[in-house]
């Protein structure tokens, strides 16, 4: 009797950290697989740097997706504004001669603009989020494309460099600063202010902020705001850290920003943030890509290692959520019930029409024509 | 009896060509439990609606400790004294309960000029009107209030209730509906608690028990208008229940 309160108390305590858990065993796991396959290069101050450097650009990011995915909403097109607030910004320093202390903030401020019109029109014209997002992505794209045509705009003054790729001698580079400053403060905004409280509270429970008085709509475009400054943000650190900008850069911006948020453990059925998590998160995903290259896989891999990484940890996640985990007699059990048993049989039906096609064509195969 | 503390007169409300109230009076006094029963339809939650202020009668007047009052919105009616702890609580549940109680209502502290959450007073002040106006002490403040039990998160509810100072009138929709014996024996103790501190507390329920077992006045409801109001002391579940099935108009 004493040990089940005690377990539980544990529980308890460990509530508010679950979200950490994830990505952190997952991290581990891939210290520990580096430690023992690659330590001499993996575990090297400067490519522990190039880790570092690249979760940077994607922190701002993740910390303004963290607030809009706790809305119950989602930022499709934050690619695209990073793009082409990025291409606004190099245009008006290479073209329009204007300074550089002017133009980045001018970037952030055009990227939030475009937020606020994502904001309006998902409030205001009742697109759902999805479907909105996913067409202004088009639209900011489109436009980045017509304005650059296929133009690299490239070589810029120190300032934009040093942000994005600046390094402070036997210390972190800037742009890691930078992010972690964002973080921070995406940390205070979520749990301090009156922006962060509502946040949670309209994910939560929309009816429930509404009657309580919260302006849902506002708040609402708030996030998409902060998103597409953030988003601008990125692509300032983007143009920086390659000293060049096009129109068709940061193209997977949105689904690496949103899969690093969920791994970090914020629910995309919203009211459950994990700021720490989103941090987490980005690390984690820079640090695979990162131990995928120091192993010398293909570079095309990587997108099936991102997609393995991430239902794997929110499937880790779902599972530590769950409350009741008694009786369900392990994880195999579910096959033994009827409709799992209608379910073998039909991915078994699948599978065998399959082999029975493949073994089909092998038998009549005829010679073979290559394409090259 | 004294003066009521909230009378009203007449009350008739018509969404579009249904007529929901027909001329309903109702007179609540502080330090009372008033219950409002009835079968559904029977124009329950229309009536405390417009009390509240979320609805706006189309004829008649109501009186707030004699004085006449119009509420055109429900936080009128808040700022006047009058609240209400909804069925559904309105709680967010991935707050913890401080953040919870003080929704919308949140306690700040200003930081080099800017605005910050005062948590750690929200969450002291919660303890304290939990402890001294509901006699209830939560476990632990941290967890989020989905790990709550379904009586203390009634409690968190109405402690947001009870918070604002000026409360003098607070309406309950169907605060044992979701409960088990023992929350609801426990709801039921915090509905005296308030009564005892002084406040008009009405009570919408399905549940005759609960009605018997905590309201001094029984106000009956049956077609938009008001069929009954008997004294809980000197009545049974038959006379009341005759009255909401509207038999002893039939006999």
């Amino acid at each position: 009797m004493n040990t089940t309160t005690q377990t539980r108390t544990t529980t308890e305590r460990l509530e508010p950290y679950i979200a950490i858990i994830g990505p952190m065993v997952m991290i581990l796991a891939i210290l520990l697989f580096m430690g023992v396959a690659e330590p001499a290069r993996y575990f090297r101050a400067t490519n522990l740097n190039l880790i570092l450097l690249d979760a940077a650009l994607y922190m701002p990011m993740a910390m303004a997706m963290t607030f809009v995915i706790t809305q119950r909403g989602i930022d499709l097109s934050i690619g695209s504004i990073a793009a082409l607030s990025g291409i606004m910004m190099a245009f008006l320093i290479k073209q329009y001669g204007f300074s550089v202390y002017v133009a980045v903030p001018i970037a952030l401020l055009l990227g939030a603009l475009m937020g606020l019109i994502n904001g309006l029109i998902i409030t205001r014209f009742n697109v759902p989020d999805l479907i909105g997002t996913l067409a202004m992505d088009l639209v900011y794209r489109g436009l980045a494309l017509v304005l650059a045509k296929g133009l690299v705009l490239a070589r810029f003054p120190d300032f934009l460099t040093d942000i994005g790729r600046g390094q402070i001698p036997g210390f972190v580079p800037i742009p890691v600063l930078i992010g972690i400053a964002t973080m921070i403060a995406g940390y205070v905004l979520l749990t301090r202010t009156y922006f962060g409280r509502y946040t949670i509270a309209i994910g939560s429970n929309p009816e429930a902020a509404e009657l309580t008085g919260i302006a849902v709509k506002r708040h609402k475009v708030y996030a998409y705001v902060l998103c597409g400054a953030c988003a601008a943000l990125g692509g300032i650190l983007l143009t920086g850290k390659l000293n060049a900008i096009q129109a068709t850069s940061a193209p997977y911006f949105n689904l690496h920003v949103i899969a690093a948020v969920v791994v970090g453990g914020t629910s995309l059925f919203g009211g459950r943030a994990s700021m720490l998590g989103s941090f987490a998160g980005v690390l984690l995903l820079s640090m695979m890509i990162n131990a995928l290259v120091t192993l010398r896989i293909e570079f095309f891999w990587q997108s099936v290692a991102s997609g393995v990484v991430i239902v794997s940890s929110v499937a880790l996640y779902t599972w530590m959520q769950k409350k009741d985990r008694d009786g369900a007699g392990g994880w195999l059990a579910g096959l033994k019930t009827p409709d799992g048993q209608k379910m073998m049989r039909f991915s078994a039906a699948l599978i065998g029409l399959l082999i029975a096609l493949l073994a089909l064509g092998g038998l009549f195969a005829g010679t073979t024509n290559p394409s090259g | 009896m004294s003066e009521p503390l909230v009378k009203m007169r007449g009350i008739t409300k018509r969404f579009g060509g249904v007529t929901a109230l027909i001329d309903v009076d109702l007179e609540a006094y502080a330090g009372e439990v008033l219950a409002i029963v009835g079968d559904n339809g029977a124009g329950k939650s229309t009536l405390i609606k417009i009390l509240t202020g979320v609805y706006q009668p189309t004829e008649g007047e109501m009186f707030l400790d004699g004085l006449k009052v119009a509420f055109s919105s429900h936080a009128d009616a808040i700022d006047m004294g009058i609240d209400a702890v909804y069925q559904t609580l309105a709680l967010a549940d991935h707050l913890d309960p401080a953040a919870n109680m003080f929704l919308g209502n949140e306690l700040t502290r200003t930081v080099l000029g800017m605005t910050f959450l005062d948590n750690k007073r929200m969450r002291s002040e919660t303890e304290r009107v939990l402890m001294e106006r509901l006699g209830v002490r939560l476990k632990s403040l941290d967890a989020p209030t989905e790990s709550l039990s379904g009586g203390q998160r009634q409690a968190v509810a109405i402690a947001r209730a009870v918070y604002h100072e000026g409360l003098r009138v607070l309406v309950m929709d169907e605060p044992t509906a979701a409960l088990g014996p023992q929350e609801t024996a426990r709801t039921l103790k915090l509905i005296q608690t308030l009564k005892a501190q002084g406040l008009a507390v009405i009570l919408i329920s399905h549940s005759l028990d609960d009605v018997f077992e905590v309201s001094d006045r029984i106000h009956v409801q049956r077609r938009g208008q008001r069929v009954g109001v008997v004294e809980t002391a000197s009545s049974n579940t038959q006379e009341v229940l005759g009255l909401i099935v509207g038999a002893e108009e039939a006999a």
